[in-house]
Formats: C-alpha cells, structure tokens, sequence
C-alpha cells in the first residue's frame, strides 16, 4: 500500500462519530525522511518534491496494520495489501 | 516509400475509440468498416512498430484490395469461379512486402511468456495450471470475429432482451457460440502435391541457401443473406487459386502466410494476417473465469477521458484488467483496485507483480513504482472517503458468468449509491460495463439525483451481448457522516 492511498482511505466500522475514521494510524516504525511541515516555497522545492513524490508514490507497505482512530479497529496489511472487510457482525 | 492500408479488429462498439487513437498516435485517419468490428487506415510501412503497440486493437492485417460493392453471381459455381480468378488479379507484391517486414519485427521481439491463448491457428500454449476457464474464455473471444450466420440483421434497438446468445441482433450480425456453426474455414492440402523445388514469385525465398517454399492458410469470415456459398466453400476454392498462383504449400496449423477473405455482404476485404495471437490478453498472466481483455479494458477508459493526477477506482477489479491497462497508459493518474474476493485480488497482485517485473527488465534504471494499488473491500461499504475519486470503471457482476440474477437485483443500487458517494460531484464519471441491462436501468432510475447516464455503447463480450454506460456524476453532494475529501 502507497501513502497517497492511505490518504484516500477511512474506516468504515459503523457507529462512528460524523467525519470520524480518518486518518487511520499506520502502524510501521519507518522513520520519514520529510521535515514534519512544508517549507515556505514548498512548490519550488525541487528537492522536498522529489522527497514527497516518493514518499507517496514510492514507498510501500508491505506488513503491518491500519487502525481506525475512532474505534482502535485494525485492518491489516499482508503483502501490500490492505484488507477492508469487516466481519458479518460488525456489518 | 511503402506504404500500407492496414486493417484492424477492434471491440465492437468501441471502433470511434480505436480510431482516436490510430490519429493520436499515428496521424492517420480511419475509415470504420460497416463490418462492424474493424477499422482501416493507412500508415507507411516503417510504422509498423508503432501500429503494433496500439492499446485498442485486438488483431492486425495488411489490405491486398477491397471491393466496396462486390457483385457476386447468383449461381454458386459462378459465383466461387469469380473468386478463383480473381487471385491472380489481386496487387499481392506490395501487401508480401509488408507481410515480410512485419516477419523481421517479430523476430525482433524479445521472448516473452507464452501466455494460454488459442489463436485460430490452434496452437497451444502453454497453460497456466488451473487458468483453464480462463482459457476458454480466451478461445471464446478470439472466435468471436470469425463466427457468423448467413442472416444479417438490423439492430432492432429492442435493448430488455436477456439471453441475448444467438438470438437478438445487436451489431447487423449475429454471432453464435455453437461449433457447427462457426464459419471459419482453412484450406485444407491440395490433391496435387508440389515439390519444394517448385517455389514460385520469389516470396520464399529466405535470401540465404535453399528456396523455402511457404505454407499457408486461408480464412474466410461471411457474413450476409444473399451469398449462394459458404465460407468453407469460398476458403476452399480461394485457397486453391493462391495454391496454383503461388506453389505455396497448404497447412492449416503451421501456416507463414495467413490469407484472410472477408466477405460482408457485398463489401469484400482480402487481407494477409499480421498478428498471429491476438494482443488483448497482452497484460493478464494470471487469468480468472471472467478476465476482462485488454483492449475492452482500454476502450472503456478511454471513454473516461483520465486527465493527469485523476484518482480511478475499479471497485469490482477481478484479476485487475482494468487498473492494469490504467497504469501502463495513464501513468499520470492514479489507479485504484478493490475487490472482496481474496482470489481475484491475488491475481490481481500477481498480474501486477509481472507488469512490473517487464518493466524492470526493459529499463532497469530507478525503481519507478506503477501508480497502482490493490485493497481487498467490499463494493457496498467503501472504506474510501466521499468525493474523493474522479472516476470509478468497473465490469459489473454479469449474473451468468459471476453471481446470479437476483443478487444483482440487490447488488446494482447499492453500488450505485456507494460509487455516487466515493465519486467528487460534478466532475466526476463512472464508466460501467454490464451485461444485466434490464436490471442496471432499474438501479440506475431510483439513483437519478447522483448520475446521469451520458452514452451507452453496445459491446459483445464474450458472445454476451453487454453495454458500456459513460455516467457522469452531478453536483449533488451526498449525504454522509462519512469523512469528506
């Protein structure tokens, strides 16, 4: 899973407050190689694009887990790819 | 400087997308045939390359002569002994030429896998274990342009029509899946043996040591109610004609030279093959039951117009047909594939993985990855926020090949309601393929205040007659509790 689809992404357990369920919490201790706000100018930043093109578009998740910040559910992530199906009960 | 007016088999339906394309990346402009199905258009021969590399075409060949209002005699004898004669009036040199050139482009070509394809020349191919439904659909699709009846018909416009196999015409020509009735016909060898030695016109030549004589087939496709000949008897005594004119040797399995006659009516079309399998199932190496061909794939996005950084979801991907042709054409919009199944979304991975891998293996500089990813979801509660893809094109669940009938009755709206909800209002489109007509109009009435329908295009998919519906999504906001792009 790339990061620009996490930021698509938002949980769906039923229940939730109005706009709850997003972001989920990707859980992964990968260090990021941005600075934690934009610079000023951030457009003409060759080098931050570079950085957050592939950060977005570049790096995958492979294992771990999204959690849902709302209802702590964890949907997990195996060979790269999320599973969002919830169970018959939660439905 | 040679040139050649090629002929194209494209999916019916989708010969205005074909022809967009032939001019964007060929600059030529193509006639569309009235045998529906086929485009032609003329490049010069050193496109070829680039003539094969086409995303919306299924099969390629080069044009010897096309009679627009061919008048056929009313007696069969007559009417085949015109056919004969006509071989050694045919412009075969410049057509050859191009056959030839095509030859050394192949050869060319690095190995790549054999995928499981049955290409009317019947050659197998090495299958992929249990991919065998996968093959057969295959094997279907590409006997699709060569079936035909001898009754040519109208569309009716009668679009409710289920079971729709062999009975409602939908592009003038009705197409059936029984054997018996498929007209493709090959020459079988001749009564009269030739000797090797007795090569003639220089076609066989190889250019290095002995004259090789070449082998060939012809095949012919009829379609119309007034012929006094079938097929079979049209292939069979052309091909004697191309015999007798060229000492070519007949074999109907491993053939250099694929004759093709199409007849349509009165509007005959002699041609020399290009293509020996066809290119739709270029990208899937990991087939389903209802793997989805390439060039459908291609057609349907198309029709999406994808503008560069648009976010394009198949919600329903299967093995992935659809998002993978997205990435390898619109690498500047960002594709999305979903499906509940853990089976489809396993070979979808994999289809990626090999995509991927021919990639890397052409140019193996940085790792630029394919703007793709895969979730494992549920259609009818979408974990992705509203408003927040621009386009959704999926090929939804057909109740004769995946589910059934009633569940669709139930399936329809709730997608609709779901990718009108996923969708961003007013610019948004979603660009629907169904065989379930009767059943996608209904879903589509009670969901009137998220889409409007745009265009439908009629296709066949799979001996299936289907439709592609181009939906736009209006600027209505949905109603959610939902967190908002």
């Amino acid at each position: 899973m790339k990061l620009l689809t996490h930021n698509l992404l938002s949980s769906h357990v039923p229940g939730l407050r109005p706009g709850g369920g997003f972001p989920l919490k990707i859980e992964l201790g990968h260090p990021s190689e941005l600075p934690p706000e934009p610079l000023p100018d951030y457009e003409a930043n060759e080098e931050f694009l570079r950085r957050l093109h592939h950060v977005l578009l570049e790096v995958e998740v492979l294992e771990g887990s999204l959690q849902c910040p709302d209802s702590g559910r964890r949907f997990p992530i195996s060979r790269g790819v999320p599973n969002m199906l919830l169970t018959e009960e939660e439905a | 400087e040679l040139a050649a007016v090629i002929g194209a088999t494209v999916p019916t339906g989708f010969e205005q997308t074909a022809a967009e394309e032939v001019q964007e990346k060929l600059g030529s402009a193509s006639r569309i045939s009235r045998d529906r199905g086929k485009i032609y258009f003329e490049v010069p021969a050193r496109s070829l390359p680039q003539v094969h590399r086409l995303r919306s075409v299924d099969n390629l060949f080069v044009v010897v002569r096309e009679f627009k209002d061919y008048q056929f005699k009313e007696n069969k004898e007559d009417a085949l002994k015109d056919l004969e004669d006509l071989v050694k009036k045919l412009p075969w040199t410049d057509p050859l030429q191009v056959w030839e050139l095509n030859n050394s482009l192949k050869k060319k070509k690095t190995k790549r896998k054999k995928h499981n394809l049955q290409s009317p020349a019947s050659r197998e191919k090495p299958s992929d274990g249990g991919e065998e439904a996968g093959a057969d659909q295959n094997n279907t699709n590409d006997q699709e342009d060569c079936a035909q009846t001898p009754v040519s018909v109208e569309p009716t416009g009668d679009q409710d029509t289920e079971n729709a196999q062999g009975v409602t015409p939908r592009n003038g020509v009705e197409e059936e899946e029984e054997e018996e009735d498929k007209e493709q016909s090959d020459v079988k060898g001749g009564a009269q043996e030739r000797s090797e030695s007795g090569a003639k016109a220089g076609e066989g030549h190889t250019g290095e040591g002995e004259a090789k004589v070449l082998r060939f087939r012809v095949t012919c496709n009829r379609a119309g109610d007034k012929h006094s000949f079938t097929s079979n008897e049209a292939a069979r005594d052309f091909g004697g004609a191309v015999q007798e004119h060229f000492q070519w040797k007949a074999d109907m399995t491993n053939f250099d030279v694929e004759v093709l006659l199409n007849i349509h009516n009165n509007e005959v079309v002699v041609g020399i093959a290009l293509t020996e399998e066809s290119l739709h199932r270029r990208n899937i190496t990991h087939f389903g039951p209802t793997t989805l061909r390439s060039t459908l794939a291609y057609g349907m996005l198309r029709l999406c117009d994808p503008q560069p950084t648009d976010i394009i979801v198949d919600p329903m991907c299967g093995t992935g047909a659809i998002p993978i042709e997205g990435a390898a054409e619109w690498p500047f919009c960002y594709h999305i594939a979903g499906d509940n199944n853990p089976q489809a979304v396993k070979r979808a991975a994999n289809n990626v993985s090999s995509l991927l891998r021919k990639y890397e293996s052409k140019d193996s500089s940085s790792a630029l990855g394919v703007p793709l990813d895969i979730i494992q979801w549920d259609i009818c509660n979408l974990p992705l926020r509203t408003g927040s893809v621009d386009v959704v094109v999926t090929d939804m669940p057909f109740g004769k090949r995946i589910g059934s009938k009633k569940k669709n009755w139930d399936l329809y709206p709730a997608c609709l309601m779901e990718m009108g909800r996923i969708c961003t209002p007013g610019t948004g489109r979603a660009v629907l393929l169904t065989q379930d007509k009767k059943c996608f109009a209904k879903a589509l009435s009670r969901v009137g205040h998220i889409w409007r329908r745009a265009q439908t295009v009629w296709v066949n998919v799979g001996g299936l007659h289907a439709a592609v519906y181009l939906l736009r999504r209006t600027w209505e906001r949905a109603e959610e509790t939902r967190p908002f792009w």
